[in-house]
């Protein structure tokens, strides 16, 4: 931070009077700045060094570059992956999941799409010691492109690496912490099951540990019985009264979305409506269905077109995987939950200022299920009668039996009386 | 503006010089609430020499408007027991919506009940007398008070006090703690309470006479557009006899657009300078007779200002310009006009209560004006406005233009009203004589000394 000194020791006589106040801080440097070398070319041969499986369908890739004195790029680049895959030379982009701050390694997260090429090779085929050609960095979708102290970052499905990425930089920098200048970090991160939740230990590890950062997980669906089981947080699709109970002073932050195409148009709608300013606003849309730099054109394409809102040159590069799958990926993040989906034995109570998520049995009302979460809500005649308990209804439905407590007026604005009030599906309350 | 909930906060200047050197304004500093023992004694005793030396055709000796203790028994006997108007039906349209009225110590609380029926309570908690509803305006469901939590149903019943004994315990029967009722009577949409256990019996001659007036505006069909609380450094009795003349009319520059300034004038009485505009005024008077008796309105002035404990006067008359509303031209401000009504020059319908209570109704909106007293020397004038339920801001009417004249008129009567107790508290105050259009000040006050030597004896 930088403060004219002419500001103090000589405040300009005909300036108002507020002039004297000191300058609010200002933005802060890009995150690394001083500490990270600049961007330098990546092209060179790399040797896959590990594939770590982290879900079921995801792995790592782990890459050490030939040429000696590491790697340098910024958070949320991508770079472009070359394979001979049956004696073709086949290209995707793929995001850099590692932070900058280990530049020796570098690792790619892989979802594996069926008959998608690349990511089969890399899944199936791919050993230690085998040879990569990558180029890069690309891509300006970074927080290092848009110093600030406050972030959202929202994303659906594999669009959570750049957000891996972004994470473990700020970590690593000691921009998470509880004192001085200290980053403020939400991330907003949807996916089909808690079975799909990538890296999810790491980075609630993360959260747990820095108090800057408040991770949102939402699922659409249960977990498989043999991996995660049910899902008791957030269900369903990210919704705008989930995206306030989670970041009600969006507009102030720095917004990062990145998923599938229907998610980041959804997202889009969402963020307008609960007030996030456009100028901040940047995102990196996956293409699905063409490949490597054909796709990456396409897309810059298609989100100038689509960039008016966000006024400056958009921001957006493209990452490819298989053909055929787009609908597959999209269906499985944004769509209602699959008809197939069991119906669940108890709904989940989201309480979402203490954080709080607990399974509400059928017939528990919402306020022995906040006292179970720990969560005081203040009550006293536990019959709907007195209202003592009224609380905001930020997603979901309850069955709510009163005795006067409410008015219709109340209940129109979302109001209800947790004493009395059962889930109809899983809900998100605002306490 | 949109409606303003808050409780007034202009404060008015805090000191008033003590009348005659008496002391009682002293001695009353920091108490709260009525007199007892020999103060009392002694302040009826100072209230009877006031009211004695009261001269017909002259206001009131200086203590009625400055004298702390004077004031207490204003309340006491005048206030807390005969009927004092409190709003209208618009300012609790849904079941829960309620409002407080303070009338010195005791607050009223006033809602609609499950039953959509408007209904009154003392706002006192039966339990150990905290005050239920702080609010000057809003909604519940039951009524909770906020101390232990004890819960009222909206007809008052006691529905949930936790760990209150039962009655096989030898504990109280909730039944007999129901909030205590205070009577609550509509007229034709405005609703006055009364907090004496046998309320006098004039509302019944009142509601007979006003309701066929104010029907064809149809208030219970109204909701309020705006509403202005005004607090002004007088006595009470100084806003109302303000009230009760125009002769002061030349200092409202927006009203007189519209208002006759010969108001309260018999014709010889009218001064050659105001000869056009009273020739104007017969002319628009005949004009309305004919628009009323068309459509069946009443419209002849009935006036009962000194017998009655609940004074009052009704009357409609033409307004100036197009005839319609208070705007600088008389034309109207809310294109949805009230009730069924199919006529927009129908003048103001002006209806005065004793105590507390003026409105004006058009064709195409009402303005009622509860007064309330605050203290000896600081009153509140709450201005409301009504129009159709129907009516859709910016588009039939705009809230700035629907409420500008009333509000500068308050303005300025509120400064005249300032001006008027600071001069009553000089100790060169005396009474002087009324003009022949201040008729009905005179009236008034015949009023308050009939009313407070017949309290006073009781």
């Amino acid at each position: 931070m930088t403060v004219n000194p002419l500001s103090w020791a000589d405040p300009d006589p005909v300036a108002p009077a507020l002039r004297l106040v000191p300058d609010l801080p200002l933005p802060p440097d890009p995150l690394g700045a001083d500490v990270l070398p600049p961007e330098a070319s990546l092209d060179q041969e790399v040797l896959v060094r590990r594939v770590v499986p982290l879900t079921h369908d995801v792995v790592q890739v782990v890459l050490e570059p030939t040429r000696p004195g590491g790697v340098a790029f910024t958070p949320g680049q991508y770079l472009t992956l070359g394979v001979e895959v049956d004696g073709r030379h086949v290209e995707r982009c793929y995001t850099i999941s590692s932070p900058p701050t280990r530049p020796h390694l570098l690792s790619l997260t892989v979802k594996r799409v069926p008959d998608g090429e690349v990511s089969t090779y890399l899944h199936d085929r791919v050993r230690p010691g085998d040879r990569l050609q990558v180029t890069g960095p690309l891509g300006g979708f970074s927080v290092a492109e848009h110093p600030s102290r406050r972030y959202l970052l929202l994303s659906a499905g594999s669009g959570v690496t750049p957000t891996l990425a972004t994470l473990r930089t700020m970590a690593d920098l000691a921009e998470l912490e509880a004192t001085g200048s200290a980053l403020d970090v939400v991330v907003v991160h949807s996916a089909r099951t808690p079975d799909d939740l990538v890296a999810r230990a790491e980075v609630e590890a993360l959260a747990a540990t820095h108090p800057g950062l408040r991770v949102h997980w939402v699922c659409e669906t249960d977990g498989a019985p043999d991996r995660s089981g049910p899902w008791s947080g957030p269900r369903g699709r990210l919704t705008a009264d989930l995206l306030r109970a989670f970041a009600p002073d969006v507009a102030d932050r720095e917004v990062f979305t990145c998923g599938p195409p229907g998610y980041m148009a959804a997202a889009r709608l969402l963020l307008a409506e609960v007030g996030a300013d456009p100028a901040r606003c940047h995102e990196e849309s996956f293409v699905l269905g063409t490949a490597g730099a054909p796709a990456a054109a396409a897309a810059a394409a298609a989100a100038a077109a689509q960039g008016a809102a966000e006024g400056a040159a958009p921001a957006a590069s493209s990452r490819a995987d298989a053909a055929g799958t787009e609908g597959e990926v999209e269906g499985h993040l944004l769509a209602a939950p699959a008809p197939s989906a069991p119906a669940p034995v108890a709904t989940s109570v989201t309480f979402a200022r203490s954080g709080c998520e607990v399974a509400c049995p059928a017939g528990t009302t919402v306020l022995a299920a906040a006292e179970q979460a720990g969560v005081r809500l203040p009550s006293s005649c536990a019959e709907g009668m007195c209202g003592t308990c009224k609380s905001t209804l930020l997603s979901g439905r309850v069955e709510m039996k009163h005795a006067g407590g409410i008015r219709p007026r109340e209940i129109a604005q979302d109001k209800f009386l947790p004493c009395c009030s059962t889930p109809d599906g899983d809900i998100v309350v605002d306490a | 503006m949109t409606t303003t909930p808050s409780r007034p906060t202009t404060s008015a200047p805090a000191s008033v010089p003590s009348q005659d050197g008496s002391g009682s304004t002293t001695r009353a500093a920091g108490r709260v609430g009525p007199l007892v023992g020999s103060a009392a004694a002694e302040a009826r005793a100072h209230l009877v020499e006031v009211l004695d030396a009261r001269q017909q055709g002259r206001s009131l000796p200086g203590a009625a408007y400055t004298d702390a203790d004077l004031h207490e028994l204003d309340l006491a006997l005048l206030w807390q027991r005969q009927w004092i108007f409190v709003g209208t039906v618009a300012e609790v349209p849904e079941p829960g919506d309620y409002v407080t009225v303070e009338l010195g110590t005791a607050s009223v609380l006033v809602l609609r009940d499950d039953d959509e029926e408007v209904r009154a309570f003392r706002n006192v908690c039966r339990h150990r007398g905290a005050r239920l509803v702080e609010e000057p305006k809003g909604s519940v469901g039951n009524i909770v008070c906020g101390y232990h939590r004890w819960t009222y149903a909206t007809d008052g019943r006691l529905i949930h006090a936790p760990q209150l004994a039962p009655v096989e315990d030898g504990g109280v029967d909730p039944a007999c703690l129901s909030l205590r009722t205070v009577h609550l009577r509509e007229v034709a949409g405005l609703l006055f309470v009364c907090l004496a256990p046998e309320p006098p019996d004039d509302l019944d001659t009142l509601s007979r006479t006003v309701a066929p007036y104010l029907a064809p505006h149809a208030l219970g069909r109204t909701k309020v557009a705006a509403q202005v609380d005004l607090v002004e450094a007088g006595n009470w009795k100084l806003t109302m006899e303000n009230n009760r003349e125009c002769y002061h009319c030349e200092g409202h520059a927006d009203l007189v657009c519209t208002f006759f300034p010969t108001w309260g004038l018999a014709d010889h009485e009218v001064p050659p300078r105001l000869r056009a505009a009273h020739d104007r005024y017969l002319l628009a008077e005949e004009g309305l007779h004919l628009a009323c008796e068309e459509r069946g309105m009443p419209y002849a002035p009935v006036e009962d200002l000194v017998e009655p404990p609940l004074g009052f006067r009704i009357q409609r008359e033409a307004l100036d310009g197009h005839g319609e509303s208070f705007s600088r031209d008389g034309s109207r401000l809310v294109q949805r006009l009230l009730g069924e009504l199919d006529e927009a020059r129908l003048g103001r319908l002006t209806l005065h209560a004793q105590p507390n209570l003026w409105c004006h109704a058009m064709a195409d909106h009402v303005v009622t004006f509860a007064v309330l007293p605050l203290g000896v020397d600081r009153t509140l004038v709450r201005t409301t406005w009504l129009v159709h339920e129907d009516a859709v801001e910016g588009v039939d009417y705009d809230v700035d233009s629907l409420t500008e004249v009333w509000r500068h008129t308050n303005e300025e009567d509120a400064a005249f009203v300032g001006l008027t107790q600071a001069g009553v508290a000089d100790p060169a105050y005396e009474p002087g004589p009324y003009s022949v259009a201040e008729r009905q000040v005179d009236d008034f006050v015949s009023w308050y000394v009939a009313r407070m030597r017949e309290e006073v004896s009781r």
